[in-house]
């Protein structure tokens, strides 16, 4: 029973210091001390680490949609609903949630071990020992970088998941070119898009948050930098999944 | 003038400082010696604002930096030159980039100008030749001499030295040593260096401040210390 409130208040305290991390962070920004080519080049590198691993996950997605649906739909005789199902399937959660785990895998974990190993060698601790504010010089960029790569690769993810689907529709389930693409185009609709899509921002926040403030709290040399980076990706793994669920309740509830 | 008063600082269970006071005089070489553990490298930390005292205070030309917020501390660290036992380099950049670094952070210096004063001060510090490598191609005591030169690159007024010659051999030790003590009065500045190498201590100090589990038990110049009769400073200095 000691253990369990002791756990409890542990994980209320470690909470608590996350949410003061992120005040922090947003403090920098609302001072307006943002560094745009610190933000540019953390695009630069989380945008051309995600993108192959997002391209052959959305392309195989939307592949393996449509072959599961092509089956399925066939003994209904409504194979031509195969677009649809891909499409909305792909905007509304599959590219979202997918991408966001990838990037979650790639980026948040190495922006974790790279704070967490600079945090180890002292390096934190010299750049405010420099008169820079690390919040300014290290976590803004990367925060406002993830802010702005991940709902760029989620529609990058949708459009090769589509693409994927096409490939199987079209030349494995003979559907003729001109009705997929139609009735791909026409499935979508503004509040699809925009379901699936605002939500990559809060997973964005989360994971770049997330990864920046276990790397700042890394301690244990090597072996707590592996630790803390593993703990960053779980961590934001439950987190994207839980916090998909209420969006997901919230934004049906509002736009159906 | 820096003036350390009644310091004390806890870690959970353990007090690292104990009341610690002591001064020191602008342009001065201070080294604070002691055993591992004995909270130097806590006393030098509080010196710089990096740690926050429970009690007393650290006093830096009249303003009591124990008391600044975070915010208005990153101002005064300007002015101040930290080397970090393990040199804390970055290590993404070359070792231009890092000596670079605070020039480009505080200043509105031309890119020429900038480069000037880094290469002068690789120069000085004999790198002139690995200015384009990263630190993970540099030897430790390289590393070291890369971040004296970023300690020392703003002009600063207070340069502080953490272990500087930890995992050093003897005569690169030597070397560090006598580089700062060439920095330090080229450059004037008040010159803090907690150290457990007590010959290299001993040779460039002006006074010597012994701590012992987080309480000064001797302070003086290397010649007074060294001829005390106290057991334990003879066993120390000699």
């Amino acid at each position: 029973m000691n253990f369990l409130f002791n756990y409890v208040i542990g994980l209320v305290a470690s909470a608590g210091e996350a949410l003061f991390f992120l005040l922090d962070a947003v403090g920098v920004v609302l001072r307006g001390k943002i560094r745009w080519s610190e933000v540019f080049k953390q695009v630069y590198i989380q945008g051309v680490q995600s993108i192959v691993i997002i391209a052959l996950t959305s392309m195989a997605t939307g592949a393996v949609l449509a072959l599961q649906s092509y089956v399925m739909l066939s003994r209904f005789g409504a194979k031509e609903a195969v677009a649809q199902l891909v499409v909305l399937s792909l905007v509304r959660e599959l590219s979202p949630v997918f991408s966001s785990f990838i990037f979650s895998g790639k980026v948040g974990a190495r922006i974790a071990a790279e704070l967490g190993t600079m945090k180890v060698n002292d390096q934190i601790t010299a750049t405010r020992a420099m008169g820079v504010d690390p919040m300014e010089f290290l976590v803004v960029p990367r925060i406002l970088a993830s802010l702005l790569v991940l709902p760029g690769l989620v529609v990058f993810s949708e459009i090769l998941g589509v693409w994927g689907g096409y490939l199987i529709g079209v030349y494995n389930a003979g559907i003729p070119s001109s009705t997929y693409v139609h009735q791909t185009i026409y499935a979508v609709g503004f509040v699809d898009f925009f379901s699936g899509f605002a939500k990559t921002f809060f997973f964005a926040l989360l994971i770049a948050w997330i990864a920046c403030y276990q790397g700042f709290k890394t301690s244990g040399g090597s072996l707590g930098v592996g630790q803390y980076t593993t703990k960053a990706v779980a961590l934001s793994y439950i987190l994207v999944v839980v916090t998909n669920v209420v969006l997901t309740k919230i934004i049906l509830a509002l736009w159906g | 003038m820096i003036k350390v008063k009644k310091l004390f600082k806890t870690f959970g269970s353990q007090t690292v400082l104990h009341g610690v006071d002591f001064e020191i005089k602008p342009g001065e070489i201070l080294v604070i010696v002691g055993e591992s553990g004995s909270g130097k490298s806590v006393l030098l930390q509080h010196m710089i604002g990096l740690l926050r005292p429970d009690s007393g205070s650290v006093v830096i030309a009249d303003q009591d930096i124990s008391r600044l917020s975070e915010q208005k501390l990153l101002k005064v660290r300007k002015d101040m030159g930290y080397l970090f036992q393990g040199g804390a380099l970055y290590d993404f950049m070359t070792v231009f980039e890092n000596v670079a670094f605070p020039l480009r952070e505080h200043t509105r210096m031309k890119r020429n100008a900038v480069m000037t004063k880094v290469q002068d001060i690789l120069k000085l510090v004999g790198l002139d030749a690995a200015e384009g490598k990263f630190p993970s191609q540099l030897s430790g005591g390289m590393q070291k001499r890369a971040a004296l030169a970023r300690a020392v690159i703003m002009d600063s007024r207070i340069l502080f030295c953490d272990e500087p010659t930890s995992g050093l051999d003897p005569i690169k030790s030597r070397s560090i040593m006598d580089l700062i003590h060439t920095i330090a009065r080229k450059l004037k500045c008040t010159t803090v260096i907690a150290s457990h190498d007590i010959v290299n201590s001993l040779r460039i100090a002006d006074r010597i401040v012994l701590i012992r589990q987080g309480t000064i038990v001797a302070q003086g110049t290397p010649d007074q210390l060294r001829s005390s009769q106290d057991a334990y400073l003879q066993e120390f200095f000699n």
